[in-house]
C-alpha cells in the first residue's frame, strides 16, 4: 500500500481549531486542545493560522534521539510509531524535533505525537476548509497543484467577467 | 460532587474592592433551572442587583458566562456572554462574543465569573487553570491630566502586552480600551483581537470597576456525559449544516460573511440609510458583500469550532486607512456606511477597526453619529457645538475624527459618548426626535416599516432596540419550508410576508425563547437565527447528551427553561419600572411612511402585533408585566403580585 501523509496548506486554515477538538476527543474522549497532537498556531494580528503536527519524517530526529527505541519508523506505512511502554519520559524527542511536532502530556506523563488515528486521521476528516488533507504521499503534489490551479482558475474567471459599472 | 458533562462544575467570584477571589461549586439548581450562559446571568443579576444599583457603581455585577455546549464539538459553540445592568440603558444589559475566550474559560475549569466591587487601582485578572490572581494594570491604564485623558492602551495593545507579560501567546484575553476606561456608555469588551462583546456598554462596567482585562489559559478541556451519543448528535448537526443547508451557506455566510446581507436587505428596502430615514440606498453596492469580496477580502477566518466561518479579513491600501483589519459585519457596514451616507468603504473598515481598538460598540457609535449628522442637517448642531467638525452627511473624515474623540471623551466626543438618547437630551433644541433608540439603546440595522416583525423585535427586546433577541429571518429570507414545519402550512403565507402583521406576535415570542436558549447553551445565532437550522428538538438532544441530564432531552422542558429565562429577564426590566408604554419605537417608524425604496409608503404597525406578543408570552396586555399565572407556571411564584 502506498504511503499516506497529512497535507497541510496553512493559507486555507481559518483557525477554527476543530482539528484540535477532534484529535483530543479521538484519543481521550475529552475535548481538550491542550492534549491535542495537532495545534493551530495563530498570528492574530496578521490573520495567519498554521496547523502544526508531527510530519512523520523519514530520517526522524526524534527516532535518532530516543534512547529506548520507544520511537521507531515503520517503513511500510511511513508512520513514526510511539510505544509508551518503552518510553522513559526523557523528552529528548521534544528537544530533537525541528517542528515542535512532539508535545508532553502532563496527565499521563507521556508524549503527545500524531499516530494518524490508526489510519483515519480525525483532523483531516473534520477540517471544513481542506487545510488538512489525508492524501497519498506520492500524489500530494498533484493535490496541491490542483488546489492552486483551482484558485488560479477563479482569478482568471474574475478577470474575464464584465466589470460592473462604476467599480 | 456529581460529575455532570458539559459543565466545568465550578465558578469564580471576584470581589475587586476586597481583592478576594473565591472558587465555588456551580449550584445544581442553577443548572437545572437556568441551563447556562444567559440563563445563569439572568438569575444571578436578578438576585444580586436591583433597581437602586448604579450600573457604574461597585454594586453592579459583571457576569461572564459560558454554557454547557461551550467549548464542545457542537458546531459554533465558541461564544460567551457578558451580562450586567447596562450603563447605556439603565436596564438589563448583555453582549455576546465569539472567538476563543469562552471555550478557554471552560477549559480552565469555570462555568462563569461573577465580578463585583471596584478595585482601588487598575488591575487585570489572570486565570491559569487553578491559579487565579489579580495583577497591576497601571501601565495599561490611561490617566487624566487637566481634564484631558491621556494614554490608555488600546484593546489590541493590552492583549499583546499581557500575553508578553505572562510569557505565553496562547492566553486568551478579553480587554477594554480607552473607551471602557472612560466609561463611554456603549464601550465594548474585545477578545482575541477583534471579537466584540459590543452592545449595552459592558466595557464601561468593566472600566467602572477598574478591571482592564481578563486573561485565561486552560488545560482541562470539556467532558461530555455521553461521548458516543454526543458525537452522533454532532455528526447530525454537521450534516444539517454542511449538507441540508450546505449550498445556502456556501453562497452566503461562508463566502461573504454577513456583508452578504447588504445587497439582500437593501433589495427588500430595509437597510437603514441616513439615520433610519429610509430603507433603500442606490449606492449600497459600494459597501456590499460582492465588492468587499472582490476588492478587499484577503482571508477567511473563524471562531472556535465553527463550520460556518463567516469571519474574514480585509486589506486596504489607501492612505490614511491602509492596513489589514477584521472585516466589518453587516451591522457595522450600515452604522458607519449607509446610516451616515459614507460611500468610502475603506473609511468604514477603518472606523470599525478604531471602534475595536478603542473598544466601542459599532452599532451605538455609528447610530449616535447619525443622530449628530441629522441634527446638523437641520441646523440644530453647528461648528460651535462640534468643535469645528463639519458633520455633513457622508463626511468620512469627520466620522473617523469623531470616533477617536468619543473614545477619549474629547470635545464633542464627550457628548457622543453618552449615546443618542442622553446626547439629544444634553443638546436639546428638538434633536431628541433624531435619536433613533428604544429604551436608550440605538436601533440596529433593520426597519419595522419594511419588515413588520423586526419593529416588534426592536420594541420588545429586553436590552433595548436589538435584533439578536428575536429577529425573524423567515420573511427576511423567505424560508417557507421552515415556517411550515414549525408553525403549520396554513400560516406560511403570512409568516413569510414581511408586511403581514398576522401571527408575528407569536412568532417573535417563539424566537425570543429560542434565542434565549441559544444564548444559554451557548451556540451562535448564525445557525439558530439565520439560517434557521437548529430548533428546540436539536438543542434538547445536544444538551441532554452533553450534560447527561435526562430532563433536558425533552424539547418542551428546554422550551420551558427558555421561557423562564426570557420572563425573568423581562421582570428585571419591570423591576426597573418599565411597562407596556416602553415597548415602543421612535415616531419615525410609527408615523413617517417609508419615503423611498421597495417598502415605500409603509409604516410599522406595531400595535397590531404587540397584543399577540403579550398573549403568546403570558404577559398582561395593559401593563406589560408578566401575569401571575405565567410566573407560577415557571416556578417564579414568589414574584407574583409584586409589580403592577
Amino acid at each position: 500500500m502506498a504511503q499516506m501523509m497529512l497535507l497541510i496548506t496553512p493559507e486555507l486554515c481559518t483557525g477554527c481549531r476543530l482539528c484540535e477538538g477532534a484529535c483530543s476527543f479521538h484519543h481521550y474522549r475529552v475535548i481538550q486542545p491542550s492534549r491535542s497532537r495537532i495545534t493551530v498556531v495563530k498570528f492574530e494580528d496578521r490573520g495567519l493560522d498554521v496547523p502544526v503536527t508531527c510530519l512523520q519524517c523519514d530520517d526522524a530526529p526524534c527516532v535518532a534521539a530516543c534512547p529506548t527505541s520507544a520511537l521507531w519508523k515503520d517503513e511500510e506505512s511511513g508512520l513514526v510509531v510511539y510505544e509508551a511502554e518503552r518510553c522513559i519520559g526523557c523528552k529528548s524527542c521534544i528537544t530533537a524535533c525541528p517542528f515542535g511536532g512532539v508535545g508532553w502530556d502532563a496527565e499521563t506523563n507521556s508524549i503527545l505525537k500524531c499516530d494518524w488515528c490508526g489510519g483515519d486521521p480525525q483532523c483531516a476528516r473534520i477540517c471544513p476548509t481542506g487545510a488538512i488533507k489525508w492524501v497519498r504521499a506520492d500524489q500530494a503534489d498533484d493535490t496541491k497543484r490542483r488546489m492552486v490551479a483551482l484558485r488560479m482558475q477563479e482569478v482568471a474567471q474574475n478577470l474575464m467577467a464584465p466589470k460592473r459599472a462604476g467599480v | 460532587m456529581v460529575e455532570l458533562g458539559g459543565y466545568a462544575g465550578r465558578y469564580l467570584r471576584v470581589d475587586l474592592s476586597a481583592g478576594k477571589i473565591w472558587v465555588r461549586e456551580t449550584p445544581k439548581e442553577l443548572i437545572r433551572n437556568y441551563l447556562g450562559g444567559l440563563g445563569f446571568a439572568v438569575k444571578i443579576l436578578w438576585d444580586e442587583v436591583d433597581e437602586h444599583t448604579d450600573p457604574l457603581g461597585p454594586d453592579n455585577r459583571l457576569v461572564i458566562s459560558t454554557g454547557p455546549l461551550t467549548g464542545t464539538m457542537f458546531p459554533a459553540a465558541g461564544r460567551y456572554q457578558v451580562n450586567a445592568k447596562s450603563p447605556l440603558t439603565g436596564i438589563w444589559g448583555h453582549a455576546n462574543a465569539g472567538g476563543f475566550f469562552g471555550p478557554e474559560l471552560k477549559f480552565a475549569g469555570y462555568d462563569f465569573i461573577v465580578i463585583q466591587g471596584r478595585a482601588e487601582r487598575p488591575i487585570y485578572l489572570v486565570i491559569d487553570d487553578d491559579l487565579v490572581e489579580l495583577r497591576d494594570a497601571s501601565h495599561l491604564w490611561g490617566e487624566e491630566r487637566n481634564g484631558r485623558f491621556y494614554g490608555g492602551k488600546t484593546t489590541f495593545e493590552t492583549i499583546q502586552m499581557i500575553r508578553e507579560e505572562l510569557g505565553d501567546e496562547t492566553f486568551k484575553v478579553a480587554a477594554i480600551g480607552p473607551a471602557g476606561e472612560n466609561t463611554v456608555r456603549f464601550a465594548s469588551i474585545i477578545n482575541d483581537l477583534g471579537n466584540a462583546a459590543g452592545r449595552t456598554g459592558m466595557g464601561a462596567v468593566m472600566g467602572s470597576k477598574r478591571l482592564k482585562a481578563i486573561a485565561v489559559r486552560g488545560s482541562r478541556g470539556v467532558r461530555v456525559a455521553k461521548p458516543e451519543l454526543f458525537m452522533e448528535v454532532v455528526d447530525d448537526a454537521y450534516r444539517k449544516l454542511l449538507v441540508d443547508w450546505g449550498d445556502a451557506l456556501k453562497e452566503t455566510l461562508t463566502k461573504y460573511g454577513t456583508p452578504n446581507l447588504v445587497e439582500a436587505i437593501n433589495a427588500m428596502g430595509r437597510m437603514p440609510v441616513k439615520n433610519h430615514w429610509t430603507g433603500y440606498w442606490e449606492k449600497a453596492h459600494l459597501i456590499g458583500g460582492e465588492r468587499i469580496r472582490e476588492e478587499f477580502r484577503v482571508k477567511q477566518a473563524s471562531c472556535f469550532g465553527c463550520l460556518v466561518q463567516c469571519k474574514y479579513l480585509v486589506r486596504s491600501r489607501k492612505e490614511p486607512y491602509a492596513g489589514i483589519y477584521k472585516g466589518p459585519e453587516y451591522e457595522a457596514l450600515v452604522s458607519f456606511g449607509s446610516s451616515l451616507l459614507v460611500e468610502d468603504v475603506e473609511a468604514v473598515f477603518y472606523a470599525n477597526h478604531l471602534a475595536d481598538l478603542y473598544g466601542m460598540d459599532s452599532i451605538s457609535l455609528g447610530m449616535t453619529i447619525a443622530w449628530a449628522m441629522e441634527s446638523w442637517e437641520h441646523g440644530l448642531l453647528t461648528k460651535e457645538d462640534t468643535g469645528g467638525l463639519d458633520l455633513s452627511w457622508g463626511n468620512a473624515e469627520a466620522m473617523v475624527e469623531l470616533v477617536k474623540k468619543t473614545a477619549f471623551r474629547e470635545g464633542f466626543g464627550n457628548v457622543i459618548a453618552e449615546g443618542s438618547k442622553r446626547a439629544s437630551e444634553i443638546v436639546g433644541r428638538g434633536t431628541e426626535r433624531f435619536a433613533m433608540h428604544v429604551k436608550g439603546n440605538e436601533i440596529s440595522a433593520q426597519d419595522g416599516r419594511a419588515h413588520q416583525s423586526s419593529g416588534l423585535t426592536h420594541a420588545t427586546a429586553a436590552r433595548g432596540a436589538d435584533h439578536l433577541t428575536s429577529l425573524s429571518c423567515l420573511e427576511e429570507r423567505g424560508y417557507e419550508q421552515v415556517a411550515a414545519e414549525r408553525y403549520g402550512a396554513d400560516k406560511v403565507k403570512d409568516l413569510v410576508d414581511p408586511q403581514s402583521t398576522r401571527y408575528k406576535g407569536w412568532l417573535v415570542w417563539d424566537l425570543e425563547m429560542l434565542y434565549a436558549l441559544g444564548n444559554s447553551l451557548i451556540i451562535c445565532w448564525y445557525e439558530v437565527g439565520w439560517p434557521p437550522v437548529f430548533y428546540y428538538p436539536d438543542m434538547a438532544r445536544a444538551v441532554a447528551a452533553a450534560t447527561g441530564i435526562a430532563e433536558f432531552g425533552d424539547p418542551n422542558e428546554v422550551k420551558r427553561i427558555a421561557k423562564r429565562i426570557a420572563i425573568l429577564r423581562r421582570m428585571f426590566n419591570v423591576r426597573e419600572g418599565l411597562r407596556r408604554k416602553d415597548d415602543t419605537l421612535p415616531e419615525r417608524f410609527l408615523k413617517e411612511p417609508m419615503p423611498t425604496g421597495p417598502a415605500k409608503g409603509h409604516v410599522c404597525r406595531l400595535d397590531e402585533m404587540l397584543d399577540d406578543y403579550y398573549e403568546a408570552a403570558g404577559i398582561d396586555k395593559e401593563t406589560g408585566v408578566p401575569k401571575d399565572e405565567t410566573l407560577r407556571e415557571l416556578g417564579l411564584g414568589e414574584l407574583a403580585g409584586r409589580w403592577r
